[in-house]
């Protein structure tokens, strides 16, 4: 029987360096290859299975795309910066656009505000069924993730048959959106897609969000409060999860929300489940928002602003200036800050992503005494999407 | 038409005017409804944020670097968005482009050290206090001592050239490819 040091000034004799530090303590290289983390890696200084110091490590996806759209004309942008938030690409196109209309001065038409608002919210289900089939594999509960899965592929269905795409949609432009709806037929079946979730929605809580397992995972682990979310800029369902009902489509209305009608929940333990349950209320709302814009109609009228420069894309000029615009994502504040010189170019593009604030000083505090094992599941209960990040 | 406009706006323009009476030495003016825009001389940000954040100001979203390459200056624009006013505020700042110092306000929003350590990769601006700033960030080691910037002034064909040993497919005297 070989012991243990034996073997250590054997692999010393060899050249291996081992981590072990101490005694008990060892660093653990935790991603970028791990499911959990998603092309981002963590640093964990461990003692034992507990986590004693985090350190975030990104960059692995950074493909410079904040310096690229300085290079491209203004509407070429638009299949660029998508690629910043995979689960929900149309929030990066309906930032810039909206950003661009502020500059441009233009006020979006009613179709138009209607199909930008229905399709930001069909991005919302369909990145919280994301973020279900996620948490349901770290949770392994895998049969909810599956089902969450297959319920996302009916809402793909309906993008591909109205942009012609199924995941990066490049569909929301400056002055509008790029086609009109298909036609009734569309809207039947996303009524029915809408109702089909809905009647879902009590499997996943029988499986998932009612589930002991799930509770005794996700109680009381990554705790925060309130003064410490807001101080380091945690927004979106992590913030109402510690009581703040920040949601920028109250405080900062934008298309059609100041007339719809839905509830932002809020909840204080500011722990996982904290968390998992608001992202689990908002499902249920967001679908609920569906419905009103269902029963309200596309308002008739033209789907894109009528402007010359609109004829002629590659001559399209924006006056100088600069805006800012964000829009509520699942994952949080997603915002857009556009800088134009009066050029066909932007001058100077930034987009904020959530997980810049959750995904590197949040998580490297939160994880600090954390079991190994509840490493993905605190990760996936911030919903932390690292291209927000890279860029 | 104009009175409403009016109305919407004279929030903001409260907020304008109490933040202005705090912090004599900012400029400030309302964008449009639930936007504002202040200019600081840079050795005041710190006063500036401190009475922000004390007035409302909660949340930081995100700290912007602009180069403007003719000036031979570096924007700084701090976003910050207050829940209680349900408004969003840019604080503008300038910097000289070859001497780009300035202090954090890491210890007003503990969030700003993220910002600024991606400034600081990006801009070469220099954030005195952040202890963090030269650890690694986005940037590969090899990238980062060529000098990889989002700067004006950066040669980007020439480090793809370099990078990507692509010199044989592209014309040495083009400056411009269209995509």
């Amino acid at each position: 029987m070989v012991t243990q040091e034996e073997l250590i000034r054997e692999a010393r004799e060899n050249g291996m360096e081992l981590l072990p530090l101490e005694k008990d303590t060892y660093e653990l290289f935790f991603g970028p290859q791990h499911m959990a983390t998603e092309n981002y890696s963590l640093i964990l200084k461990m003692d034992g299975h507990r986590v004693v110091k985090a350190i975030a490590n990104p960059g692995f996806l950074h493909r410079g795309f904040e310096k690229l759209a300085e290079y491209r004309p203004w509407h070429t942008n638009i299949a660029l910066l998508l690629r910043i938030c995979v689960p929900e690409p149309d929030v990066p196109e309906a930032i810039y656009s909206m950003a661009v209309d502020e500059l441009m001065g233009w006020e979006v038409p009613e179709r138009a505000q209607w199909i930008r608002t229905t399709v930001l919210e069909m991005a919302r289900v369909s990145a919280y069924l994301f973020w279900m089939m996620g948490l349901s594999f770290k949770l392994g509960v895998y049969t909810a993730g599956q089902w969450a899965a297959a319920y996302r592929e009916r809402f793909m269905a309906l993008f591909e048959e109205l942009t012609g795409a199924r995941v990066y949609h490049i569909y929301t432009i400056p002055g509008g959106v790029r086609r009109d709806i298909p036609g009734d037929k569309w809207l039947r079946q996303l009524r029915d897609t809408v109702e089909y979730i809905k009647d879902k929605l009590k499997d996943f809580d029988n499986l998932v969000f009612e589930n002991y397992i799930t509770y005794r995972r996700l109680e009381g682990i990554g705790v925060m409060d309130k003064k410490f979310a807001l101080n380091e800029g945690v927004t979106g369902p992590n913030l109402r999860a510690t009581g703040v009902p920040y949601d920028v489509r109250r405080a900062d209305p934008y298309l059609l929300y100041p007339e719809l009608d839905f509830e932002v929940p809020v909840l204080k333990e500011g722990d996982a489940l904290a968390r998992a349950l608001v992202r689990r209320f908002e499902f249920e709302q967001d679908l609920y928002i569906l419905e009103q814009l269902l029963d309200m109609g596309p308002p008739s009228g033209p789907y894109k602003v009528d402007h010359p420069s609109l004829k002629a894309l590659p001559r399209f000029r924006v006056p100088a200036g600069d805006a800012f615009a964000h829009v509520e994502a699942t994952k949080g504040d997603f915002g857009a800050y556009v800088v134009s010189d009066g050029g066909n170019k932007p001058y100077r593009v930034q987009i904020r992503g959530p997980s810049i604030a959750h995904g590197i000083r949040v998580i490297e505090q939160l994880l600090v005494g954390a079991r190994l094992a509840d490493v993905p599941v605190i990760l996936m209960s911030l919903d932390n999407c690292p291209p927000d990040i890279d860029r | 038409m104009a009175e409403e406009v009016k109305a919407s706006w004279s929030k903001g323009e409260e907020i304008v005017r109490m933040l202005l009476e705090k912090a004599p030495y900012a400029e400030g003016t309302v964008r449009r409804e639930r936007r504002l825009e202040f200019k600081v001389p840079a050795d005041r940000i710190v006063d500036f944020l401190r009475t922000a954040k004390a007035n409302g100001f909660e949340l930081l979203l995100q700290i912007t670097a602009v180069d403007w390459l003719k000036e031979g200056e570096i924007e700084l624009v701090y976003q910050l968005f207050s829940i209680s006013h349900g408004t969003h505020a840019m604080v503008k700042t300038r910097l000289p482009r070859d001497e780009a110092r300035i202090s954090t306000v890491m210890d007003i929003y503990p969030v700003a050290e993220t910002y600024e350590r991606d400034a600081h990769e990006f801009f070469k601006v220099t954030f005195e206090g952040n202890p963090k700033l030269e650890m690694p960030w986005i940037l590969e080691d090899e990238d980062r001592e060529v000098g990889v910037s989002h700067r004006k002034d950066f040669d980007m064909l020439g480090y793809v050239k370099r990078k990507y040993k692509l010199l044989d497919r592209f014309d040495e005297d083009k400056e411009n490819y269209v995509i």
